[in-house]
């Protein structure tokens, strides 16, 4: 579903990403692994086209979107929920929601979506009429999650959606993205919580400075020598 | 006091008030989502003004539709003020535009003025009035132009406010003021937003200047005063916060018209200023503070 | 904001006279001299009155657009009053010099302290704000000294016009003209040696980012008060030399149009670059003068020219001449051998 290709990008001078490919099936959770400052939220924002300065392929459901504008990218289906969140703190919950559905006419989805999303976090339910700037951390992403299922994505990507969050918090967002992927949705998540991710994703890509150094299943990677050593024996 | 007097103040007060309102919300919208301190708006109240003097006296409109027209052709204004100018602007400067586009609408503001002094000459086109009567409010007689001019404005922050809050548009509109990344990554188009609002503004702008056209004509300059006016306002009421503005509006049309009587025309200026020093010196972001994420230094 | 090194050239020949160093040191680079000294023997060889006219005035554009360039090009606020902040620097001088025995540069000096003063405080009120707050507030202050202007007529005159006595017994235009070559030397020498120390360095800081600059141990509103204070005081010291050069003041002086001039003449020529809007007013002005027709369209050309700049080429005049000097220094490098 998801094809990069040769991806080059950085800011102004400074070239992050060397040389990165990889592949999203449809269906699938993959999950972009590494350590702070490896790259992976560039990727992320490579993709959704929100870095100027990139060269290499990106192909979602067999079309190029390289060069694109990133509303554009979003409309096709291709919804990334960032790190911090960009969430419309003077609007309530609600209207965020309503946002989320900014590009789908259908109105019938859009109601179903809402159900949805309450049922994965039926505390925005609650909090409906509040402001979005007046929840907590872990609501806050829950919100974030929520508008991005509201956009009725194909392919999801998620930016570190654990970071910050109480152990208890980042178990429920994890279960909705479990819930997510059984729907459905493709998603391509990026962590620095490896053993989790691991334990859910289907494949996982590792990266260390800008470069992809490992890929594969899930199952072999939490075997791999190197891999536990620097990621899994501090966690 | 007698009440009379208060009373006689307090419409005048309210009644320029409301039309302060006006062109200030339209100037805090340009500011709070496109971020551009907007140093041209005085002339989208000009270019209304003429509208409605050529639909209502060449053409011999009715009020409401050379007013209405007026509107549209403002709101035109600012779809291709914003298309030919300020998109370009965006495209081409990354990180600087701001100010770039700040100085740029200086340089519409000067281009403009003289531009109507070329193609419309130095003439007041004013006209008389709109309609030939007079309303008694609080035991006095206000001519029908004015409160008809105030009722306008309400009518249209009202309906600028519903548009805000329960349309997809307007939704999408302050979604961009609050965060642009955010709204992108919906699938909202920035620069469609950018047009929309900018011609909104313009168009606010233009209402005032065709529903006041019996109070103040059609003329090259005359968008200084509006201009002065509605930057006054938006600064005490804080940059980029529409409900403030509407607030700040009122406040300032009452100050202006107390002011006014006890000081005279031209202390009157020097009051204004004393009223904003006071202010920026004990609340700085202005009355109702603002809505963008900081008025500190970015 | 666009920022050009100003006129120093990077050059790579070592000069064997420490004069040339020092010269340079002070801005003050071979082209530029060659410039300066052109300028400044001119008025010798010139007896046509209305080509002097035009080089002083020429220059009073210049020497205020190379003021205001110090604050809207390095800290990112834009004095949006200027006009009546110079006019309030004319008005000072022209009273000290009517009612007092003093002296002209007495008068120069009073002009340039009460506008220095006028700009401190208009910078501190705002100055935890955002660059855009003290452009509003310079607006707001000089729309008010316009209308003290007009309001104190007792004082003032008002719109009558206030005469002012001439900066010397006889003065001609060649006298005004080197007074006001001198006053610009210095205040040019003088402000570029602060842009170019750490104080400037603190300015661009802050212009780029006052959060970050902050952060780096910079104390951000101390600086921003310093240079608006000093632009501001500047700004009313050529106040001061316009109110004697002209004769005759009046509240119209501080018209918004002139600080659109200004302005214009400042970002044509090239944000932070110092002197960019001194040659874009030898450039423009005489121009606009020359072509009588042109002169009611003068503004809408300004601010055509400001709008283009912006949107098309926002280094200006001086991005420009970089750009030549470039260009040239490549060819020259492509005819010799690599070295």
């Amino acid at each position: 579903m998801l094809s990069v290709t040769n991806l080059q990008a950085g800011y102004g001078q400074l070239q992050v990403i060397w040389d990165l490919s990889l592949v999203v099936e449809q269906g699938e959770f993959v999950a972009l692994i590494g350590a702070n400052g490896a790259g992976k939220t560039t990727t992320l924002r490579a993709i959704a086209g929100l870095i100027p300065k990139q060269s290499g392929n990106v192909t979602f459901m067999g079309q190029p979107i390289t060069g694109l504008a990133p509303h554009m990218i979003s409309r096709a289906g291709l919804v990334f929920i960032t790190e911090e969140l960009n969430l419309f703190e003077a609007m309530t919950v609600g209207d965020n929601l309503l946002l989320g559905a900014y590009s789908t006419a259908d109105k019938k989805k859009t109601n179903q979506n809402l159900e949805l999303v309450f049922d994965l976090f039926p505390i925005l339910k609650d909090r409906q009429k509040q402001l979005a700037g007046t929840l907590s951390g872990g609501e806050r992403r829950m919100l974030a999650i929520g508008r991005g299922m509201m956009a009725d994505p194909r392919l999801l990507m998620v930016d570190e959606p654990s970071l910050g969050l109480a152990p208890r918090v980042v178990i429920d967002v994890f279960k909705a993205l479990k819930a997510l992927h059984k729907i459905g949705v493709t998603l391509l998540l990026v962590e620095q919580n490896v053993n989790l991710t691991l334990q859910i994703a289907d494949k996982a890509y590792v990266m260390e400075q800008g470069r992809i150094i490992l890929e594969g299943g899930s199952a072999e990677l939490l075997k791999n020598e190197y891999l536990s050593e620097s990621y899994l024996g501090l966690r | 006091m007698d009440p009379s007097t208060t009373a006689n103040l307090l419409l005048t007060g309210l009644l320029r008030g409301g039309l302060y309102a006006l062109m200030a919300v339209g100037l805090a919208l340009v500011f709070g989502v496109m971020n551009i301190c907007h140093f041209a708006h005085g002339e989208y109240y000009v270019l209304g003004a003429y509208a409605a003097y050529f639909a209502y006296v060449t053409y011999g409109l009715d009020p409401i539709a050379s007013i209405i027209i007026a509107a549209m052709l403002s709101f035109l204004a600012g779809v291709v003020t914003d298309k030919l100018l300020f998109s370009p602007l965006r495209k081409r400067s990354k990180g600087d535009w701001v100010v770039n586009a700040f100085l740029l609408t200086a340089g519409l503001s000067v281009v403009l003025q003289n531009v109507y002094r070329q193609v419309f000459g130095m003439r007041y086109r004013g006209i008389t009035q709109y309609w030939n009567a007079s309303i008694k409010l609080l035991g006095m007689n206000v001519s029908a132009d004015r409160v008809i001019a105030f009722c306008i404005a309400l009518l249209a922050i009202a309906a600028l406010w519903v548009f805000l809050q329960k349309t997809r548009p307007g939704r999408a509109i302050r979604a961009v003021s609050q965060d642009e990344q955010g709204a992108v990554l919906l699938g909202i188009n920035l620069d469609s937003i950018h047009t929309l609002t900018f011609a909104l503004g313009s168009m606010l702008a233009g209402l005032g200047g065709a529903s006041l056209l019996s109070l103040s004509p059609a003329y090259p300059f005359g968008g200084n005063k509006p201009l002065i006016a509605s930057w006054f306002v938006v600064t005490i009421a804080g940059l980029g916060n529409v409900q403030g503005a509407i607030i700040g509006g009122l406040i300032v049309g009452l100050f202006e018209s107390v002011s006014y009587f006890y000081l005279g025309q031209g202390w009157q200026d020097v009051a204004s200023l004393g009223l904003l020093i006071l202010l920026l010196l004990f609340k700085p972001t202005g009355l109702f503070g603002t809505q963008i994420k900081s008025v500190w230094e970015r | 904001m666009q920022q050009s090194s100003g006129t120093i050239q990077t050059d790579h020949t070592h000069s064997a006279l420490p004069l040339i160093e020092k010269l340079k040191s002070l801005g003050l680079s071979l082209p530029l001299l060659i410039c300066l000294t052109l300028l400044g023997l001119a008025p010798l060889f010139i007896q046509d009155e209305y080509i002097l006219r035009l080089l002083v005035i020429s220059l009073y554009f210049g020497s205020q657009a190379l003021t205001f360039d110090f604050t809207g090009g390095y800290i990112n606020a834009v004095n949006f009053g200027f006009a009546a902040f110079a006019g309030l620097g004319a008005y000072a001088a022209a009273l000290v010099a009517i009612h007092t025995g003093l002296g002209a540069w007495a008068g120069l000096l009073m002009g340039a302290l009460i506008t220095g003063l006028v700009g401190f405080f208009t910078g501190l009120l705002t100055l935890r704000l955002r660059g855009i707050y003290v452009s509003l507030m310079s607006w707001f202050v000089g729309m008010t000294l316009m209308a003290l202007a007009t309001a104190l007529e007792d004082v003032t005159r008002g719109a009558r016009g206030l005469i002012v006595p001439p900066i010397y017994e006889n003065a001609t235009t060649t006298v005004y003209f080197y007074i006001l070559f001198c006053i610009f030397l210095v205040v040019f020498v003088i402000l570029r040696l602060i842009i170019h120390s750490r104080i400037g360095l603190a300015f661009r800081a802050i212009g780029q980012n006052f959060e970050a600059a902050q952060a780096s141990g910079v104390n951000p509103t101390r600086y921003k008060l310093l240079n608006f204070t000093i632009s501001s005081a500047c700004a009313g010291l050529f106040g001061g030399f316009y109110a004697h050069y002209v004769g005759i003041i009046t509240p119209d002086v501080m018209n918004m149009g002139y600080t659109m001039e200004i302005m214009a003449l400042a970002f044509i020529g090239g944000s932070g670059s110092l002197l960019g809007g001194v040659f874009a007013a030898f450039l423009l002005i005489p121009i606009f003068d020359s072509l009588k027709y042109l002169m009611d369209y003068r503004l809408i050309l300004y601010g055509l020219l400001l709008i283009l700049v912006m949107i098309f080429y926002p280094a200006g005049l001086a991005g420009l001449y970089q750009t030549v000097i470039q260009k040239i220094k490549l060819a020259i490098k492509k005819q010799r051998p690599a070295s």
